[in-house]
């Protein structure tokens, strides 16, 4: 086992996949991976670009994650929406954050939405939609603000307000009627809030808090949880189990902290004076 | 021998089910396209731009995947910059057209791409390349592409006449995707165009409400309005309470 | 049926008040028939990091040993104990790397994590089959019964539970669950990991 493992070559490992392609033909269906039912929305302002994401990660019918994070930190100013395969949208994203850090290092310029876009279009094509992965790409460089949409085939768009994941429509809907060129970052923080409320409301994929981030040039705003509709009440009573109910076979218990009595025998403790 | 579905998209992929058309004239061309792209039945960009540039002064229209025409257009736009700089001047439109070709027939088996290209070059002026889903290089006076193409070619046909200036031309392509896209539910959006001549590129756009019209039919089909009398106008029909 | 379903089993874990718990059930089947009712599936992997790995029984020790060299390989170079907030990345990567062939387990790991001042704060994390992880405030899930372990845990959990109550929570979240899952059972055991002791017990469990 261990002898196998010593050589880690980098990338994705392909070596279960002649006994999981047997396990396939024998009639065992793959398992569903972690997918964000996800309603993630962009919207240019004046002064730059506001994304926003819902924060519920499905598991098939049932909600894995109420409060996830879905957008991604690229650079200080550009940030990235994720929807799709929960683990391709964060391992994605990770990776093109640090090969941005690395091109910004050996060019020694701050680097640009363009080429985050880039990166992310030919590694999506590279894998021709197996890495399902849909983006909305947003951030602030030295040629203005950009707003971009990835598709997981490897596709982009660029608009001034784009949605995605399985609440774009309903979040779409919102933007269409509402968004207006020149807007303040009052009202476009208002608009993006409104279009990942009308997903969270009306897309079951789509749930809990919205998070929202505005990027502009100086300054990139993260807002964690900046709306927070479904707050679950108190409960009204407590069902804590009386101590004592679970009967339990056996126990073993491990200390960290050995306390060690220590016995003087003998001579008297040595004169130091 | 299993036979290959080259029409075949990807599950869950972005298309552009589009009108394209490119027509060349004395001076220049003329590329046109409609501006949807589709996931499904969802647009999921109503303006988009299926004119690429590829060089100063080739462009190409874009129909298929968007995944694979844009992957190809970035790819040729690569070797177009990479080809300026080794011989010092600019390709002409025959070169970029062969490059499409080889990625859009080497590659067969995992793109679809529908693909024309059309530009000016000092060689020989004005020319218009149309590159099929298998590859395949044909250079035609006119060409047209996408899904929304088939309900036009009779009009094409029956219209097209060589020796146009830059205006009728325009004017051709213009009524050329605005009956495609009225015909086509792939299709629609606004017209973008471009008039690519030795002195540069100029682009045209016309919005969705300012689309030529043509015959949309009457609110009732019937008799001529001329054998109608007075009375046989349609009433509402009557409900009963 | 799924392979996730292959050999059963399923685990939970929760924060308590400086204390985090988690517990698993013993149940080893083949489908409908049951191999063994001491399968653990939860091990230790530092002093107080703690990992469940639910899901189909070859990779549970596959994944075991190799999550265990790599653990080993970063105590050797690095020369101090990964974090469990570290170490649920390196299972997450760990699983990426299968992107394409995972291994069918869906881990679950509960530790006490240290903070700058030297104190430990409880964490709880888990990640799907292909490394998504999944960072909780309260409770995490995973195995056959994950959805009843959902609804049962949703019921009773609450915040600041000191160790022995949570080990009656998480107890009867995990027996109360297991109990309406065939493929989960035949007996229990539950950590309970403060600063500065690990109590781990074995519960009886319904044998059918």
């Amino acid at each position: 086992m261990a002898t196998a493992s010593v050589f880690c070559s980098p990338g994705f490992d392909f070596s279960h996949e002649i006994r999981n392609n047997f396990l396939q033909e024998r009639g065992v269906p793959l398992p569903k991976a972690t997918s964000t039912g996800t309603t993630i929305v962009g919207c240019l302002f004046k002064d730059g670009i506001v994304l926003g994401a819902d924060t519920r990660a499905t598991e098939g019918p049932i909600v894995a994650d109420k409060n996830c994070e879905k957008i991604h930190y690229i650079t200080d100013s550009i940030r990235c929406c994720g929807a799709g395969t929960a683990a391709d949208t964060e391992f994605t994203t990770a990776m093109i954050s640090s090969n941005m850090e690395l091109h910004a290092l050996s060019t020694g310029r701050k680097p640009r939405v363009v080429t985050a876009m880039t990166m992310l279009k030919q590694y999506l094509f590279r894998y021709q939609g197996n890495v399902g992965a849909a983006l909305v790409l947003g951030g602030v460089d030295a040629t203005g603000p950009h707003l971009f949409t990835i598709h997981p085939h490897g596709s982009t768009d660029k608009l001034p307000y784009v949605t995605m994941g399985s609440g774009s429509l309903a979040a779409m809907a919102v933007f269409e009627a509402g968004w207006r060129p020149n807007m303040e970052r009052a009202d476009a923080l208002a608009l993006v809030t409104a279009a990942v409320s009308a997903g969270i409301f009306n897309d079951l994929g789509s749930g809990s808090n919205v998070d929202a981030c505005v990027i502009t040039a100086s300054h990139t705003e993260m807002l964690r949880n900046y709306v927070r509709p479904n707050e679950r009440v108190q409960k009204e009573r407590s069902y804590g189990f009386r101590r004592g109910t679970t009967a339990w076979k056996k126990e073993d218990i491990r200390n960290m902290v050995v306390n060690e009595d220590i016995t003087f025998t003998g001579a008297e403790a040595m004169d130091t004076s | 021998m299993e036979t290959i579905d080259i029409n075949r998209l990807k599950s869950g992929e972005v298309n552009l089910g589009t009108s394209i058309m490119a027509v060349q004239f004395k001076d220049g061309v003329v590329v046109g396209a409609d501006s949807r792209t589709t996931t499904g039945s969802y647009i999921a960009n109503r303006v988009t731009d299926k004119l690429t540039h590829v060089h100063d002064r080739i462009y190409c229209c874009r129909s298929g995947s968007a995944a694979d025409t844009q992957a190809i257009a970035d790819y040729v736009h690569y070797y177009l910059q990479l080809y300026t700089q080794m011989h010092g001047e600019r390709p002409p439109v025959h070169t970029a057209a062969s490059v499409f070709d080889k990625f859009c027939y080497e590659n067969k088996d995992a793109l679809s791409a529908g693909i024309i290209v059309a530009g000016w070059d000092k060689e020989v002026g004005p020319s218009v390349y149309n590159i099929p889903l298998g590859g395949g290089l044909f250079r035609q006076p006119w060409a047209i592409g996408g899904s929304g193409s088939t309900y036009v070619y009779g009009y094409c046909d029956a219209t097209y006449q060589e020796g146009w200036g830059r205006d009728e031309t325009v004017e051709f392509v213009k009524h050329t995707l605005a009956l495609a896209m009225s015909r086509d539910g792939s299709s629609g959006g606004v017209i973008r165009m471009c008039v690519i001549t030795e002195d540069g590129v100029e682009r045209l756009f016309v919005p969705g409400n300012e689309l030529p019209k043509f015959w949309e039919g009457k609110e009732v089909l019937g008799l001529p309005l001329s054998t109608k009398k007075a009375g046989d106008e349609p009433v509402p029909m009557a409900i009963e309470a | 049926m799924s392979i996730m379903q292959y050999n059963g089993g399923s685990v939970i874990a929760m924060v308590g008040k400086d204390c985090v718990a988690i517990a698993g059930d013993l149940r080893l089947g083949n489908q409908a028939m049951g191999i063994s009712s001491n399968f653990d599936k939860i091990f230790d992997m530092t002093e107080r990091t703690y990992v469940g790995l639910p899901g189909l029984a070859s990779d549970v020790l596959t994944l075991h040993e190799q999550l265990r060299y790599r653990l080993n390989m970063y105590t050797i170079k690095e020369e101090r104990t990964m974090e469990p907030e570290t170490f649920i990345h390196l299972i997450s990567s760990t699983l990426y790397e299968k992107r394409w062939g995972p291994y069918f387990i869906e881990p679950v790991l509960a530790g006490m994590q240290k903070t700058p001042s030297g104190d430990f704060r409880p964490f709880i994390a888990s990640t799907d089959l292909i490394g998504c992880i999944n960072f909780a405030k309260d409770f995490v899930v995973a195995g056959t019964a994950s959805e009843k372990l959902f609804g049962v845990a949703e019921g009773l959990w609450e915040p600041d539970l000191a160790p022995e109550d949570l080990f009656e929570t998480i107890s009867q979240t995990l027996l109360n669950a297991v109990d309406r899952d065939a493929y989960s059972g035949w007996g229990a055991v539950v950590y309970v990991i403060t600063k500065d002791k690990v109590v781990k017990r074995t519960l009886k469990g319904r044998m059918d």
